[in-house]
């Protein structure tokens, strides 16, 4: 059974006249592009590497001038890179900074996590698709209000309202910093976490009703814990996030450097300072100016620091099923 | 076999009843008061929404009108500023932003989805690469500022130092420098060359060749105090006094380039540019990873190379999915605040939109925040009119989104 192909059997007509495009050229064209579409893969590293190298060449300059001594930087408690014009007697202690960091995160966090949590679980777990068409949408629009936005709205209301229902409250005060960014937030813990709790099966579900649980015993003691990795997650993004927001901060957190944890008090930021020193007049070179780029590397290493450990936890305890 | 005589287990003899019911009422009943909390919290995301956008509607609504539409800032009168050269600002920047960013961030979405290498070492790299682009995307946007201020702005004065009034920096095209000096007739100027960029000002002690104000070549004339003065107005408008001291004029065209880029949009855009990048990236890889993977087979199976199977089949299916993670980005960008501050430096005076590439320019969140920071009642009104004006901005770009969302679910049901 020897097939012997017809030698002079013309080619069929449409195959005779189409113009075959040479397989070479597809080849080259293809090693082209996929290495254009790397060169653009490696803008992003080239970005990474920038920000790292930018922020420990210009910080080096603050951290190698004699003014500065690294332990007072670390531990100092006062900080006086704005108001000292006198070089040899400002103090660069990073904590007032710190604190005001922590104290408008931590009020932040304190609406953000379980308002943003109980939505999360309520739009999983009991919502109707009625009332998810209408919330999800409303949570997006939330999520993409500008934060400039958010920071006029905590002047215009939340210190105002503050101010009502205590006098003891500053004008700009870190509480109603803290609620703007725990608004600005929530959506974002909220999105994170339901995408958590909806990829839990449903077979776990059906198992807990099978049992004779009641919707908060699934939602609570099963599809929660089996969602946890996610959760947490979520929740270190938002803190992260919370950590680096600049503009509500700005306008709303005041621009005393204060070494305190009274949310009642003005309280400058590690991201309100550098936008003040922006708008201050210091010249590009002063060891003030550059004071601007230690602020910026701590704030970046804490900021990397959640990050990673969120999509680490997210990736080594993630049940998987 | 079956022996009916055997006796329940004591756990279902000693039930009781009653009790048990009540017990699963009251089950139920806290499940029930769960869900109402859950619900109230849900809701209250809603109230603060309806709050924000009430108060401030009713804060700002009165000062829309066209006087602020048509107007720039105005640091005397409140009642003639207005945020045309912040509108025309914004949309400039957002539009370098994604002239930038989409090609790039899409074609590093594809080369991470489509083209995996087998490679183990490759393989690494195309890992590391995922995780840099999650980091990058939990980076601050103000440090990004900073990246912007360093690399775009000062571009580590690689290029020397910027300075006002000074020729500074490395000019590539499109800007013709004079020395100007104030004719005789005292409302027009004559032009004169720039001969040594050290040198800022002129003293013009006889006649030379030079231009006038619309850069015709003219001959200038010198006129000495003790003389008479022509009386012809042409000869008057080409005539100086001697000893005169012109100062530096740059005429640029809008095309004008020139490294460092300062605090210019261009500056601006760049940085924005990298502050979406990620999102870009991510949302762009989302889409593409929703085309089934069975659309790809058929392609290749034709005989198709991988990029031809992008090119034809992946791309244009996931093309809804990533132009809505598109606008969604550049939603996010013309309402960035913080980056564009720390490089533009949050001046808010300029009366026009940018006029060269190297024009400094001014946004409308940068506006806003220059407005809200100022105590004076009415400037926060405009702040607040100037919100609803961003806000309206940003309503037309997620409908646009939300309708190619909607495009998408049609194609893939």
């Amino acid at each position: 059974m020897i097939l012997t192909l017809p030698e002079q059997l013309p080619l069929p007509n449409v195959l005779a006249n189409k113009k075959f495009r040479s397989t070479t050229t597809s080849q080259f064209s293809e090693k082209i592009m996929v290495a254009l579409l790397a060169m653009c893969s490696l803008l992003t590293i080239a970005t990474s590497l920038a920000i790292v190298f930018m922020l420990v060449k210009e910080s080096w300059n603050f951290f190698s001038s004699s003014h500065v001594s690294f332990t007072e930087f670390l531990f100092g408690t006062r900080w006086t890179a704005l108001t000292e014009r006198d070089i040899s007697r400002v103090d660069f202690g990073i904590w007032p900074l710190l604190s005001g960091t922590i104290r408008v995160t931590s009020i932040a966090m304190l609406i953000a996590l379980p308002l943003g949590l109980m939505t999360a679980i309520y739009l999983s777990e009991f919502a109707s698709p009625k009332i998810r068409a209408i919330l999800k949408p409303i949570l997006e629009i939330l999520a993409g209000i500008p934060t400039v936005v958010l920071g006029y709205f905590a002047i215009l209301l939340i210190s105002p309202a503050l101010q009502v229902i205590s006098p003891t409250f500053d004008t700009f005060n870190a509480t109603s910093a803290g609620i703007a960014v725990g608004i600005l937030c929530l959506p974002m813990v909220c999105s994170l976490s339901e995408d958590a709790l909806s990829a839990v099966p449903r077979s776990l579900r059906e198992g807990v009703y099978g049992l004779g649980g009641t919707r908060l015993d699934t939602s609570i003691k099963v599809v929660m814990p089996a969602a946890l990795s996610g959760i947490i997650s979520a929740f270190l993004l938002a803190f992260s996030r919370a950590i680096g927001e600049t503009m509500v901060v700005a306008l709303a957190a005041g621009t005393a450097a204060n070494f305190s944890f009274d949310p009642r008090l003005q309280s400058q930021t590690m991201t309100g300072f550098i936008v003040d020193m922006m708008k201050s007049e210091l010249e590009y070179g002063t060891v003030q100016y550059y004071s601007l780029f230690g602020v910026a590397i701590t704030l970046f290493v804490i900021t990397f620091a959640m990050t990673v450990l969120g999509q680490l936890i997210r990736r080594r305890y993630r049940e998987s099923y | 076999m079956n022996s009916s005589q055997d006796p329940a287990p004591p756990v279902l003899v000693n039930i009781d009843s009653q009790a048990e019911q009540a017990l699963a009422k009251q089950r139920q009943f806290k499940s029930y008061l769960f869900n109402l909390l859950c619900l109230m919290i849900a809701m209250l995301s809603v109230v603060v929404l309806v709050v924000l956008l009430a108060s401030i509607g009713f804060k700002g609504f009165s000062s829309i009108d066209q006087t602020f539409l048509t107007q720039s800032h105005d640091p005397q009168d409140p009642e003639k500023a207005g945020m045309y050269p912040s509108i025309v600002g914004s949309l400039l920047v957002c539009l370098l932003c994604a002239l930038t960013a989409l090609p790039i961030g899409i074609g590093s979405a594809i080369y991470l989805e489509e083209f995996r290498p087998r490679h183990p070492i490759l393989r690494a790299i195309h890992g590391f690469l995922q995780l840099n682009i999650s980091n990058l995307a939990g980076v601050p946007s103000i440090v990004y500022g900073l990246l912007g201020l360093t690399v775009f702005v000062y571009m580590f004065q690689l290029f020397g130092k910027l300075e006002q009034n000074k020729v500074s920096g490395l000019d590539f095209w499109g800007v013709r420098r004079y020395y100007q000096l104030l004719s005789l007739d005292r409302s027009s100027t004559v032009l004169i060359p720039l001969t040594d960029p050290q040198q800022t000002t002129i003293k013009v002690t006889g006649p030379t060749t030079g231009f006038d104000s619309n850069e015709r070549a003219i001959e200038i004339l010198v006129w000495d105090r003790d003389q008479p003065k022509p009386t012809d107005p042409a000869v008057l408008a080409r005539t100086v006094k001697r000893n005169a001291i012109g100062g530096l004029l740059e005429l640029r065209a809008w095309y004008y380039f020139r490294l460092p880029l300062g605090s210019s949009f261009l500056a601006a855009g760049l940085t924005l540019a990298l502050v979406i990048l990620p999102i870009i990236v991510i949302s762009s890889q989302e889409a593409l990873r929703a085309v089934p993977s069975s659309l790809r087979e058929a392609s290749l199976g034709l005989g198709s190379t991988q990029w031809q199977t992008v090119r034809g089949v992946t791309l244009p299916a996931a093309l809804p999915g990533v132009l809505t993670g598109a606008i969604l980005a550049m939603g996010r960008a013309i309402g960035e605040a913080a980056p564009i501050f720390v490089v533009l430096g949050g001046g808010i005076a300029k009366r026009s939109g940018p006029e060269n590439l190297m024009d400094t320019c001014v946004t409308m969140p940068i506006l806003i925040f220059g407005w809200a920071k100022n105590p004076v009642e009415r400037y926060q009104q405009l702040a607040a009119g100037a919100i609803i004006v961003l806000l309206i901005m940003l309503l037309l770009m997620n409908s646009v989104a939300i309708y190619l969302r909607q495009r998408m679910h049609q194609f893939s049901g």
